[in-house]
């Protein structure tokens, strides 16, 4: 078991008014599962993607990864474990505008302190692998929309995680560069990472193993 | 990671160049005035401090006290410091130097020296005044010795040996032997000059018969003595009241007069006393011109925080994603401060090169000389480096702090604005930005007016067109005076001892007074001829002008002021004329009383003076000239003056000018004051642009929603506008009081001052309003005049 929630409940105080953002939501991961949320907008994915990767706390409820407590850990701890473990993907890909692509993928490894020589390997393997070499030393804005989510999912595999949390990573990409993504999703799935989506699209949660469907903060999944 | 920190700082600076400008051109001007305030500041205060036993010699000042008054002054009688030294085993040697003003003749070159003095043979021994040639403890001994700086040596001598050769001096051309060269005196010594001449030339020599060592009751030359190791000043002071009573005490009580001595600390001297040259330091100056060099740097900080706060909702994306991948917060203070530190370091440089291209700008504007060795010492520059490097840590830090404590899974959502925390921090360090920038505009006003009023003032006589020329008093000099009269351009021509802004002669005076008594009082003297009242427009009260009709005017007359006469006790100036006087051997009647003018600075409360004739003392000549051309009167003068004084150089100078140079100091604190006024609003206004132009880029969408539904270009401008005035408001409300109180205590420097009016605060206020807006409208009307729909799309 990668990781466990037990009853999770998260609301907001709105003058007086309580939201609930997650409602008693359980679940259970395996590792290599490939698992996609959906649901309508405002249903709670992208809630539920941080609080699994610990963006975001919650108000009741247990949180259990790698049989630690979660919600029993400090924060220092909490941040350490996600930063070992856990890495993101977003649908704006967020790359550092100011770094090149060979620096973007590099610097999750300068924040855990890898030696320059295993920085260098580790950075290169990754450039090979998504076939990104002659793109190194350019930056972001040099790059199409396809790319700079293959050097946002690079920087998230490049301190080779045990679970990758992806907030719709095709969002903003025309369908062929999607399929191109969610091929890659698969193949490192196949690989042993598992991979959390958040998705508004059929198609793409079909390249997973299990669907979880959110409705109003509830897990509805038939 | 290091590298990845410079990295990312780099190419931030380069990808928002022309807000990195704005930063780091702010911080390098107010680096820059505050490096040179700081250079001011320490020059000043490190004024003789480069002789070795500086700790041990101390300046003997006097206080003379008759039965209405105190004089305080900076120098003593001629026969203080010999006998204070035979007498006081405390003081291991004593110097007296005596300014001159004297004619040195070298073959065809023949020159005036304003800067030369005699001094006692322990000069050197006492002072650290390098002697690159000679013997410092014989090379004064001698009469006729002289000792010529670098500088003297080569006027006179070139590149020729100068040791032993002989140089003539002072009108009677008497033969002087070079015994020493000494390097030029340092550019913060209090005591200047180009050549020492041996004080025994005088002593033993020229005024032998007047026997100068034993002169008890003439204060002429400052005194120094160097004290034993040990020693204890004040403990030494108690002691001279003793010493005085037994050495005059008998005639002093006569006079009803006493002298009190003390000991001024040399490193005292240029600063802290109250007496002495128009030269001299003022510690308060030193004290104002530290608070404005702290303000200054100040407001750059304040920019600095402002800009990059201000710039934090651009930031805040690379926080979150920085955060996620796995930054800890205090690695993200440690590249916002590693990023403040290198814009204060790229500061630094260019400081440095701005400094260098400035200096001779400044050293004209403050008056002093400061070289680029002094400069650029190491200590300053290391100094400076520390204080870039803090104003780096301490402007970055709270924005390091604001900038890492953004939660990684909100900014990311894009559910970011600036915090209202963030905008009151930045609302209040522009109101302190003005606060500083208004009090510097009321503060500049109010000086400056303060000086045109001491330049405009009427003082009482006329300095106007008055050439003033050294002539000595001789035979030539009643012929010149002739010859001059008959030139057409000169209206009248006026033989004086001494002249508005020149320092007169104070003399021993004993009086009538109202109770019928003989009052003694030390007052100043005027020795003129009969045609000074009129030429210098000087007013009679009572009785009347010196005349030649009158042959007992030349010996038996005297002429007060209005001050003289009412420290006599009279009511009415009538009432003093035909009283009897004593004053420097001679006696006889008041005939007139004069209004009083002010003979010295306006810094200084008239005081009582009076005017004889006495042919005999008078060496100025001053012309009044009534023609339009003055270069070919003063031209046909110097024609006049070749003929019958040739032996002397041609010198002269303007009255007004001369009397003008009194406020020298004040004028120069008054520019200084300006530029760094100037340089205060300039950096404020820099810091005012970039926060305008990201707040209206902050409320481009707001801005577009409003011209949507309606708003009007004007409106717009109005309502981002308007943000800023209420600041400054409130920064004039807050500055006003402050420095009312501060000009009110530098105004009190002055014996005739201004009040400062409301419409000073006002035009301060209304100054400042309108730099404001001049700089927030040019952002305002471009945001006002977008197109709503791209601004609306944007979003």
């Amino acid at each position: 078991m990668l990781l466990q929630l037990n009853n999770i409940f998260k609301w907001v105080n709105n003058g007086g008014n309580t939201t609930f953002l997650l409602k008693d939501i359980n679940l259970t991961v395996e590792e290599g599962e490939f698992i996609s949320i959906m649901g309508p907008s405002g249903s709670g994915k992208t809630t539920l993607l941080n609080v699994i990767g610990m963006l975001d706390g919650f108000n009741e409820g247990e949180y259990h990864f790698l049989e630690k407590s979660v919600h029993q850990l400090r924060e220092k701890h909490r941040s350490a474990l996600y930063k070992e473990y856990i890495g993101f993907v977003f649908q704006a890909y967020h790359l550092i505008d100011e770094l090149t692509v060979y620096e973007n993928i590099e610097t999750p490894l300068l924040y855990k302190k890898f030696k320059t020589a295993e920085r260098k390997a580790l950075v290169a393997d990754m450039l090979d692998r998504f076939h990104i070499v002659g793109k190194k030393d350019l930056f972001p804005e040099q790059l199409s929309g396809g790319q700079q989510q293959l050097v946002g999912i690079a920087r998230a595999l490049v301190s080779r995680p045990k679970l990758i949390l992806a907030d719709e990573p095709t969002g903003n990409l025309n369908s062929r560069q999607g399929e191109e993504i969610m091929d890659l999703f698969k193949k490192l799935n196949e690989e042993g990472v598992t991979v959390i989506q958040v998705t508004h699209s059929e198609k793409n949660a079909a390249y997973g193993s299990r669907v979880i469907e959110l409705l109003d903060g509830r897990n509805v999944t038939p | 990671m290091i590298r990845n920190y410079f990295k990312i700082a780099f190419r931030n600076l380069w990808r928002h160049r022309s807000f990195a400008m704005l930063n780091i051109g702010g911080l390098a001007i107010g680096m820059t005035a505050g490096f040179l305030i700081f250079l001011y500041v320490s020059f000043e205060l490190e004024y003789d401090d480069f002789h070795t036993k500086g700790n041990r010699i101390y300046r003997v000042i006097t206080d003379v006290k008759t039965p209405t008054e105190t004089m305080t002054v900076s120098n003593t009688s001629w026969a203080f410091a010999p006998h204070l030294e035979r007498e006081f085993p405390e003081i291991e040697s004593a110097v007296r130097i005596n300014y001159l003003s004297m004619l040195v003749q070298h073959g065809e070159k023949k020159y005036n020296e304003d800067q030369s003095f005699a001094a006692d043979s322990a000069f050197f021994k006492i002072f650290d005044f390098k002697l690159l040639k000679g013997n410092k403890n014989t090379c004064l001994q001698a009469p006729f010795s002289l000792v010529l700086s670098e500088t003297a040596a080569q006027k006179y001598f070139g590149d020729q040996d100068p040791m032993g050769k002989t140089l003539k001096i002072l009108e009677e051309g008497y033969p002087v032997r070079i015994t020493g060269i000494m390097e030029d005196i340092p550019e913060n010594s209090h005591i200047k000059g180009n050549m020492v001449l041996s004080m025994t030339t005088f002593t033993q020599s020229i005024d032998k018969d007047d026997d100068p060592d034993n002169e008890w009751g003439n204060f002429v030359p400052s005194a120094y003595v160097l004290l034993r190791k040990g020693t204890i000043a004040s403990a030494l002071e108690k002691k001279f009241s003793g010493f005085i009573d037994k050495k005059v005490g008998q005639s002093l009580s006569i006079d009803q007069m006493s002298y009190s001595l003390f000991l001024e600390p040399l490193d005292k001297i240029h600063l802290w006393s109250d007496r002495g040259s128009n030269d001299k330091g003022n510690i308060n100056n030193i004290y104002v011109f530290s608070v404005i060099a702290v303000f200054i740097l100040l407001i750059a900080c304040i920019n600095f925080v402002n800009l990059t706060t201000a710039r934090s909702v651009e930031r805040a994306r690379e926080v979150g994603i920085r955060k996620v991948i796995g930054a800890k917060r205090s690695q993200l203070v440690m590249q916002f401060v590693g990023e403040s530190l290198i814009i204060s370091i790229l500061a630094f440089f260019i400081t440095l090169v701005s400094t260098r291209l400035s200096l001779p700008y400044f050293n004209q504007l403050a008056g002093k000389n400061m070289d680029t060795h002094f400069t650029f010492s190491v200590s300053h520059i290391f100094t400076l480096l520390c204080v870039a490097l803090f104003i780096g840590i301490l402007s970055g830090i709270y924005p390091a702090f604001i900038l890492s404590a953004y939660r990684a899974s909100r900014v990311l959502k894009g559910k970011f604005s600036g915090s209202s925390r963030g905008i009151l921090l930045r609302k209040g360090l522009v109101i302190s930005q003005f606060v500083i920038a208004i009090g510097l505009i009321i503060g500049t006003i109010v000086v400056h007016h303060q000086m045109h009023f001491m330049q405009s003032r009427d003082i009482g006589f006329n300095k106007n067109q008055v050439l003033v020329m050294n002539t000595g008093v001789n035979h030539a000099q009643k012929a010149f005076k002739q010859n001059l009269e008959s030139i057409p351009g000169i209206a009248s021509v006026s033989l004086t001892s001494a002249f508005p802004g020149w320092s007169n002669n104070i003399a021993y005076s004993q009086i009538e007074n109202n109770n019928g008594d003989f009052q003694k009082a030390n007052i100043g003297i005027y020795f003129v001829d009969f045609k000074f009242i009129r030429q210098f427009e000087l007013k009679i009260i009572a009785g009347r002008p010196f005349s030649e009709k009158f042959a007992t005017d030349t010996t038996q007359a005297i002429i007060l002021n209005e001050k003289a006469v009412k420290s006599l006790g009279y009511n009415k100036p009538e009432n003093v004329i035909g009283k009897r006087f004593e004053q420097w051997g001679r006696e006889g009647e008041v005939i007139g009383v004069i209004k009083d003018f002010n003979f010295t600075s306006l810094q200084n409360e008239i005081s009582p003076l009076s005017l004889r004739i006495e042919p005999s003392r008078t060496n100025f000549m001053a012309a009044l000239i009534n023609s339009e051309d003055i270069p070919a009167t003063i031209k046909k003068i110097e024609d006049k003056w070749d003929v019958f004084l040739p032996q002397k150089p041609f010198t002269y100078f303007f009255l007004d000018e001369y009397f003008d140079r009194q406020y020298r100091s004040e004028i120069r604190f008054g520019r200084l004051f300006l530029s760094f006024s100037i340089l205060a609003i300039f950096i404020s206004c820099l810091g005012l642009l970039g926060l305008v132009s990201y707040s209206t880029l902050q409320r481009k969408r707001e801005i577009g929603i409003r011209k949507v539904v309606g708003a009007s270009v004007t409106g717009i401008v109005n309502l981002l506008s308007l943000q800023f005035v209420k600041l400054v408001a409130i920064a004039f409300l807050i500055a006003s009081p402050l420095i009312g109180l501060v000009m009110h205590y530098w105004l009190n420097n002055f014996a005739y001052r201004i009040s400062m009016e409301w419409w000073v605060f006002a035009a301060g206020g209304i100054i400042a309003l309108f730099i404001a807006l001049v700089t927030v409208s040019f952002q305002a009307v471009k945001a006002a005049m977008a197109n709503p729909v791209k601004s609306l799309k944007t979003e």
